[in-house]
């Protein structure tokens, strides 16, 4: 996560991750607009938006697991991604519901072999 | 046994069944958005909430409610819009429908946003994508509604016009509504084609057509084709500035077929046109007719004949000019004009397009071949050059020239002709010494060489050498003179003889005269002397092309004169008589008579006058055998050495009657060669074939006749060479 961690202070945008909706436990996850829009058609249309989300700089989700986002943004920024058993539909799930069209091919991939 | 691999798969959460108030509830959330992005009031709204709604409906299986309320929302809002944009009032009309379509379709890439997930999953052929719904919406409710497409297109054509007309428009305006019949057709333009670009193409061909009648009427074809040019450079820009490029290569070929291809005979033939822009090398306007009609089928064909047609109607005039027939020179040189001119125009206007170099070698070849003289003119032009010509160039300027000759020579048809007389120009200029450089002669010659081959120049080069061994005989003739017993005998003379070799050198036709005692017994000393230091040659004299140096005593003054042999022979007559008729001097020569007439002629007409006609006669008067001459005693002339013309520039009738004969039976052989070759080759044939592949092998040095071919084989098959098939009588066999 060298590049991550190396534009640690550019951040410009803030993912909260409401994991379960009965708590009020949230996580923030800080990244870039830019390296975002590339990865998923959701947050290309979420900045061209010009709406909330966009001014105030920050999207809650509610309902993804913590550690699958984790994997998601090291994906976003290395462009790897380590696909278990336990996590590929979760993935998915996931890469599809936020339009990440290639990581959601990795996944199929990855359910068809097994 | 291998542990089967399972996938955990996360416990499974059956979505609710979605009650249909839910998801009435969130369609009417979406419904309020979509609404609220409509009127441009999308920043308050949360991209998040509404993205999740409209996937849960689609996981829910309701996205049919999604789908079809869409349709429904654009529906209404672009009817209010039409009814927005139809009440603007002239020029507001465009600005207000640009500026409506610009933010509607900002609303629909965002209302696409929102949708993302129904457009990648529930929408399926042929239902269209959101984003294209949208579009298909527009151009259904307002685009292409009777009260806004007429109008608009009727409004954008008269902009485009009144750009032509030199107005300057709103092109970013322009560049917009144009673009908004692309965005709005779903597969191929479809839309921009029908409603737009096929009214403009129109609009485009009526305004170049009445244009460009009305200005190539009132205007010279050279500022007709610069206009040409301005239009199309703009028409071009226009494609870039504010049309979709599909069009560029529509509009510019209807731009061409008006402007150029409508006028392309009119071009041609105007007073103005490219006849005399040809006529008076107007190489720019030229260059640009080029540049124009290239760009249109079947422009350059035009443009290439009439060229070829004015160069063969030149080089027509030029080769039948009477003054020019008379003239060899003036011929040639005028041919090289014209040459050099067209060449001029093939490399400034025509960008030496190669269908025209070979169209106007085309039309040479066939106007040079037009008159049979031309292959002796060429030689004559080659000879007088020789001769002298030359002095004032320099290297350069006789490169150039010889280049040009050889340029012409390529066109003869009859190279065979043209080698025959100038090898007998070349043998009158080595024998009479009046060669200018012999380097010069060298490099035709390898030019020559270069051209056609060693065939070709192989007799020219003999005669070359010839020369230089002859000088080296008449050395030794010398010296063996010194020691000879009998030189003590006789007065000295200064005696030079060639040694020509039979074959390199063109026959003479064979002459007789008596030599005066003197000069016979000269003769016979070094026939005696050649034969020995070559044994079994055969020396034939030739005494009718040599020189002589005749001392001419008058009472007060003595000249000499440089005369021919036969002059020569006349002059000495007049030792012994005082007045000679013609026929006396034939007699007293053994001279033909013609002969005569030609040897005296210059002694009694020209500039100086060493004999007197009596009694005198009018100088035009055909010589009879009896008219009768004496020594003209009152000879005026500073100068001591008087030269005389040895005969007539340009050779007798006879003579070249002689030559063309000479050629004719040199072709018989070649064309037995050819026959011979042909059918050792091919062993039987048909005669057609045969003729073909002869006329063929043949073309590079002349052109033969078929019924000569005929002959040969006639003669070929007299001589068993060839048989014909006792079957066929069309076929031939070769007969080893």
């Amino acid at each position: 996560l060298t590049l991550f961690e190396l534009e640690n202070n550019l951040f410009d945008f803030e993912i909260i991750i409401h994991e379960n909706a009965k708590t009020d436990k949230k996580t923030s996850f800080f990244c870039h607009r830019a390296i975002l829009s590339c990865r998923s058609e959701y947050f290309k249309g979420l900045f061209r938006s010009n709406m909330k989300e966009y001014q105030e700089g920050k999207v809650e989700l509610t309902g993804i697991p913590i550690k699958i986002m984790k994997v998601v943004l090291t994906y976003i920024y290395s462009g790897n991604i380590t696909i278990t058993q336990e996590n590929a539909i979760e993935i998915l799930i996931f890469a599809k519901k936020f339009c990440f069209e290639e990581l959601a091919s990795f996944c199929t991939i990855f359910i068809k072999e097994n | 046994m291998s542990r089967k691999m399972i996938l955990r798969v996360p416990k499974f959460q059956e979505p609710k069944r979605m009650e249909k108030s839910e998801a009435q509830r969130l369609w009417l959330l979406l419904k309020d958005a979509i609404v609220e992005v409509q009127h441009m009031n999308a920043s308050t709204l949360s991209f998040e909430e509404l993205y999740r709604s409209s996937y849960s409906l689609v996981i829910a299986k309701r996205g049919d409610i999604l789908y079809t309320g869409l349709e429904e929302v654009n529906n209404h809002h672009t009817k209010n819009l039409l009814d927005k944009i139809a009440q603007a009032v002239d020029e507001r009309f465009l600005i207000e429908l640009n500026s409506q379509w610009q933010q509607y379709k900002l609303q629909q890439i965002m209302i696409h946003d929102i949708l993302m997930y129904l457009d990648r999953m529930y929408v399926k052929e042929p239902q269209l994508k959101v984003f294209d719904l949208g579009m298909f919406k527009w151009k259904q409710n307002v685009l292409i509604h009777s009260q806004i497409n007429d109008r608009l297109v009727r409004m954008l054509l008269g902009l485009i016009h009144m750009e032509r007309n030199g107005e300057v428009i709103d092109g970013a305006l322009m560049k917009s509504l144009i673009q908004m019949y692309v965005d709005v057709s779903l597969k191929e333009k479809e839309t921009y084609k029908q409603e737009f670009e096929e009214r403009f193409l129109l609009a485009t061909s009526h305004f170049y057509k009445s244009e460009s009648n009305l200005f190539i009427t009132n205007n010279s074809c050279g500022a007709y084709l610069k206009k040409v040019e301005i239009r199309l450079i703009e028409e071009e820009a226009r494609i870039k500035q504010y049309l979709d490029e599909s069009t560029g290569p529509k509009l510019i070929k209807a731009c061409e077929d008006e402007l150029i291809a409508n006028h392309m005979q009119t071009m041609i033939e105007m007073e103005t046109g490219c006849r005399t822009m040809i006529q008076n090398d107007r190489f720019n306007e030229l260059k640009l007719m080029y540049r124009l009609f290239q760009r249109v089928e079947n422009g350059l064909v035009h443009l290439k004949n009439e060229f070829a047609g004015y160069v063969r109607n030149e080089g027509h005039k030029i080769v039948n000019q009477p003054e020019n027939l008379k003239d060899p020179n003036a011929l040639i040189t005028s041919l090289i004009e014209i040459r050099n001119r067209f060449e001029k125009t093939l490399s400034q206007s025509f960008a030496n397009n190669r269908d025209f170099i070979n169209s106007v070698n085309t039309a040479f070849e066939s106007f040079l071949n037009e008159n049979d003289k031309l292959s002796e003119s060429l030689a004559l032009f080659i000879d007088k050059k020789l001769r002298g010509g030359f002095k004032d160039s320099n290297d350069q300027e006789i490169d150039v020239i010889m280049n040009k000759v050889i340029l012409l020579f390529r066109f003869l048809s009859d190279k065979d002709v043209f080698k025959k007389f100038y090898e007998h120009y070349l043998a009158k200029r080595l024998l009479s010494g009046r060669s200018f450089s012999e380097d010069l002669e060298r490099t035709m010659i390898s030019k020559f060489k270069q051209e056609c081959g060693n065939q070709f120049t192989s007799k020219m080069e003999g005669m070359f050498t010839d020369m230089r061994l002859s000088k080296d005989a008449l050395d030794g003739f010398k010296n063996y003179l010194q020691t000879s017993v009998e030189m003590g005998k006789l007065p000295k003379i200064d005696m030079s003889v060639r040694v020509l070799t039979q074959g390199f050198w063109p026959t003479f036709p064979p002459h007789s005269c008596t030599l005066p005692p003197l000069l016979s017994q000269y003769c016979d000393l070094f026939t005696k002397y050649y034969c020995h230091a070559h044994t079994g040659r055969r020396i034939i004299w030739q005494t009718n092309i040599g020189t002589a140096e005749v001392t001419f005593r008058l009472p007060k003054k003595t000249h000499v004169l440089a005369l021919s042999t036969y002059q020569m022979l006349i002059m000495l007559l007049f030792n012994d008589a005082e007045k000679l008729s013609l026929k006396q001097m034939a007699a007293g020569t053994s001279i033909s008579f013609m002969d005569i007439q030609r040897s005296v002629k210059p002694l009694y007409s020209g500039k100086y006058k060493v004999l007197k006609r009596t009694p005198a006669v009018e100088k035009s008067k055909e010589l009879s055998e009896n008219d009768i001459f004496e020594l003209n005693l009152n000879l005026k002339c500073k100068l001591h050495r008087i030269k005389f013309a040895a005969t007539s520039q340009t050779d007798s009738e006879p003579e070249r009657q002689h030559t063309r004969q000479r050629v004719d039976e040199d072709r018989k052989i070649e064309i037995d060669a050819a026959i011979v070759r042909i059918m050792k080759s091919r062993k039987a044939l048909i005669h057609n074939d045969l003729i073909v592949e002869c006329t063929k092998q043949l073309s590079s040095r002349f052109v033969p006749q078929t019924s000569m071919i005929k002959k040969r084989i006639e003669n070929l098959i007299e001589r068993e060479y060839l048989e014909r098939f006792p079957d066929d009588r069309r076929r031939y066999r070769y007969l080893a």
